[in-house]
């Protein structure tokens, strides 16, 4: 395991950011940032629309290579020479929810969540559908196992897409707004459950979000970036951030609308 | 049985299989814990099962599902099932995950017999033709609306698809029939030499180019590059709720969508059939000067005198026939595409083949029409 070979004091951070810049072509949208999240921490990203929140998190899965600074997973850097393999094993072992969902549109919900499963573990076949039932009733979208992905609504993409994230329960799931699309009730189920398998399973958590009930509920700590800032604007716990003397973090905990004039782009 | 067995058998004090596991269970031991425990719970002799957990520190996904899976095996085999010391954090996983247990599920397709697909087939095929029909007719609508007012009609985005069918088309053909022109002149010449008639070789070339060659190659090239990507097109935007977004804000879709690709597949296809017979003529004219002894003039003054226009407008017709049928099965098939990225794929391959499809059948038709016109 990596977090075994790599015997130096990062060897308890699942993932450090250091001094990273990322940015599509020319355009720069996060710059010099720099935070560490420990194992089995659940940190949530925050921050407005287009502030760069999914870019970051490609940035953290290796999606989107940094134009500047490194991203260490269990303390290798995942863009070094010669770690193309290792990325790949540490990505079997890493969830991923992406933005839309992404389930894949020729293959049932069942055959979705049981593709990493039959591909990167040896269960036996009288095993894998029960697994695949588990995750789909931990969604709670237990017998959709025969429907499609596009006769899904959103939110039930979202949760399907999420059951494939914990698939091969990783040992650290990177979620893109987990609860968007979702009622209240579902969205408090969906905290729980991420929540319970961080307590259960230690699993490690980045969580991109701007729902502030579930930023409250499961957050052990919250980064805020900021498209102007281009980067970090303050971390540390929800409860804290809350009562920040920033302006900009503090309306964004209290929903207060900036003025008109105010806003660029 | 390995060293690091995952877990020791034993007796109960009620006599029951005690089966008392070492390891967590988990991804890495599920494999297997299950093969030795599905036999054990196989056997005659074991009508009871206690499962002792004291010593399992961990259970993951796949754990609870092999617990699950025991206990599914159990009640199949009448075989009776207890679990005892489950640690509480474990315990609390485990009822966490039975929280409640909808069921429902997808009635199945029916499965009928093999007679019964086949009228399921033909009455499928039946209802897609009825619908092409259809979608034809809608377009031929607008069509007509279009040319009462061709002012409103979206010529920018025709001249585009122009240029996509037509001149981006215009090398790939060349090479096609001049090649093609090469092969027949070749065939032909073998057979004409022995009678002395080489002349005759451009007879032959430029009559099979004029009434059949050069349209049916030139509609196939245009299925396979113009039809297939008007499907693709149109199929994505179906996929990404395109086209739902266009009709709500109040567009006519086989105006706005279809009528351009159409119109720009009937003015690409004649000039292209025309460039065709050029391109087939000096492959014709190539061979015939370096190994038939016939000059280019001569070759060119018996084409003169054998072509007549009837050949040449009976054969840019047939083009123009092709054409529409192209492109509207293209941008049918592209609407036919359901959610999903495969079904893009499908419909495209589906329009290629229609397209070819429909190619042959409507030149077998104006073949027999010109027959019996005379041309
Ligand atoms: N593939 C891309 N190519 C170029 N620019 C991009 C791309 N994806 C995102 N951007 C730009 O990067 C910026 C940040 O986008 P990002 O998707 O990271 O925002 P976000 O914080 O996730 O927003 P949201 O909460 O709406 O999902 C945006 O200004 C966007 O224009
Ligand atoms: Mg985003």
């Amino acid at each position: 395991m990596p977090a075994d070979s790599a015997n130096n004091s990062t060897s308890e951070r699942a993932i450090c950011a250091e001094n990273v810049s990322l940015g599509y072509g020319d355009r720069t949208i996060l710059k010099d940032v720099s935070f560490c999240v420990e194992q089995g921490q659940i940190v949530t990203v925050l921050g407005g629309s287009g502030s760069g929140k999914s870019t970051l998190m490609k940035g953290l899965i290796g999606l989107l290579k940094p134009t500047k600074g490194r991203v260490r997973l269990y303390g290798k850097d995942i863009f070094e020479t010669g770690a193309e393999a290792w990325l790949e094993w540490a990505r079997r072992r890493i969830g991923v929810l992406f933005q839309s969902g992404a389930l894949i549109g020729s293959l049932t919900l069942g055959e979705n969540i049981a593709l990493p499963i039959r591909e990167f573990s040896n269960v036996p076949k009288e095993i894998l559908p029960e697994i695949v039932r588990l995750k789909l009733e931990m969604v709670r979208l237990g017998g959709y196992e025969s429907y499609y992905p596009a006769e899904l609504s959103g939110g039930m993409k979202k949760r399907a897409g999420l059951a494939r994230a914990i698939a091969l329960d990783p040992k650290t799931l990177f979620c893109d707004e987990p609860t968007e699309g979702l009622d209240p009730v579902i969205s408090a189920e969906m905290d729980n459950l991420l929540m319970e398998l961080n307590r259960v399973l230690g699993i490690t958590m980045v969580v991109v979000t701007h729902d502030l009930p579930s930023i409250k509920a499961i957050s052990d700590w919250s980064i805020m970036v900021d498209g102007e800032a281009r980067g970090i604007i303050a971390t540390g716990p929800p409860n804290e951030l809350e009562n920040s003397s920033d302006s900009r973090v503090y309306d964004f905990f209290h929903r207060i609308a900036r003025p008109v004039n105010s806003e660029r782009r | 049985m390995g060293r690091g067995f995952p877990f020791e058998t034993g007796k109960s004090s009620e006599g029951e299989l005690l089966i008392s596991f070492t390891t967590p269970l988990t991804y890495e031991t599920a494999a297997e814990i299950w093969q030795s425990v599905s036999t054990l719970a196989s056997r005659k002799e074991n009508a009871s099962l206690v499962l002792d957990l004291s010593a399992v520190s961990k259970v993951d996904s796949a754990g609870a599902a092999l617990l699950r899976s025991i206990q599914g095996l159990c009640e199949r085999k009448g075989v009776r099932l207890r679990t005892q010391s489950i640690q509480p954090p474990i315990k609390h996983f485990l009822e966490f995950l039975e929280r409640e247990k909808p069921k429902k599920d997808k009635p199945s397709p029916p499965s009928g017999s093999m007679l019964e697909r086949f009228g399921a087939f033909l009455i499928e095929q039946a209802a897609e033709f009825r619908d092409f029909a259809r979608f034809c007719g809608s377009v031929f609508a607008v069509m007509a609306g279009s040319i009462r007012h061709p002012a409103k009609f979206r010529w920018a985005e025709s001249f585009y698809y122009l240029q996509l069918a037509g001149s981006n088309a215009m090398t790939i053909l060349f090479l096609i029939m001049f090649l093609l022109g090469v092969v027949m002149t070749f065939q032909a010449a073998i057979q004409l030499r022995q009678f002395g008639a080489n002349i005759y070789v451009a007879d032959l070339v430029s009559l099979a180019l004029a009434r059949e060659l050069a349209p049916v190659f030139t509609a196939m090239l245009l299925a396979g590059r113009s039809g297939s990507a008007f499907a693709a097109e149109i199929g994505t935007m179906k996929v990404g709720e395109e086209l739902d977004a266009l009709s709500v804000m109040g567009f006519n879709l086989p105006e706005f969508i279809t009528l351009p690709k159409v119109l720009a597949l009937m003015i690409a296809a004649p000039l292209l059939t025309m460039w065709a017979n050029f391109a087939g003529l000096v492959g014709g004219i190539a061979v015939s000067s370096v190994s038939l002894d016939l000059t280019p003039y001569s070759f060119m003054y018996e084409v003169y005198t054998t072509i007549e226009f009837s050949d040449i407008a009976g054969g840019l017709l047939k083009t123009e026939v092709f054409a529409i049928l192209i492109a509207l099965v293209g941008c049918f098939r592209g609407f036919q595409t359901s959610m999903g990225a495969d079904s893009v794929g499908r419909q495209t391959t589906a329009a290629v083949v229609s397209g070819l499809f429909l190619i042959i059948f409507a030149d077998a038709i104006l073949t027999v029409i010109y027959y019996f016109l005379g041309w």
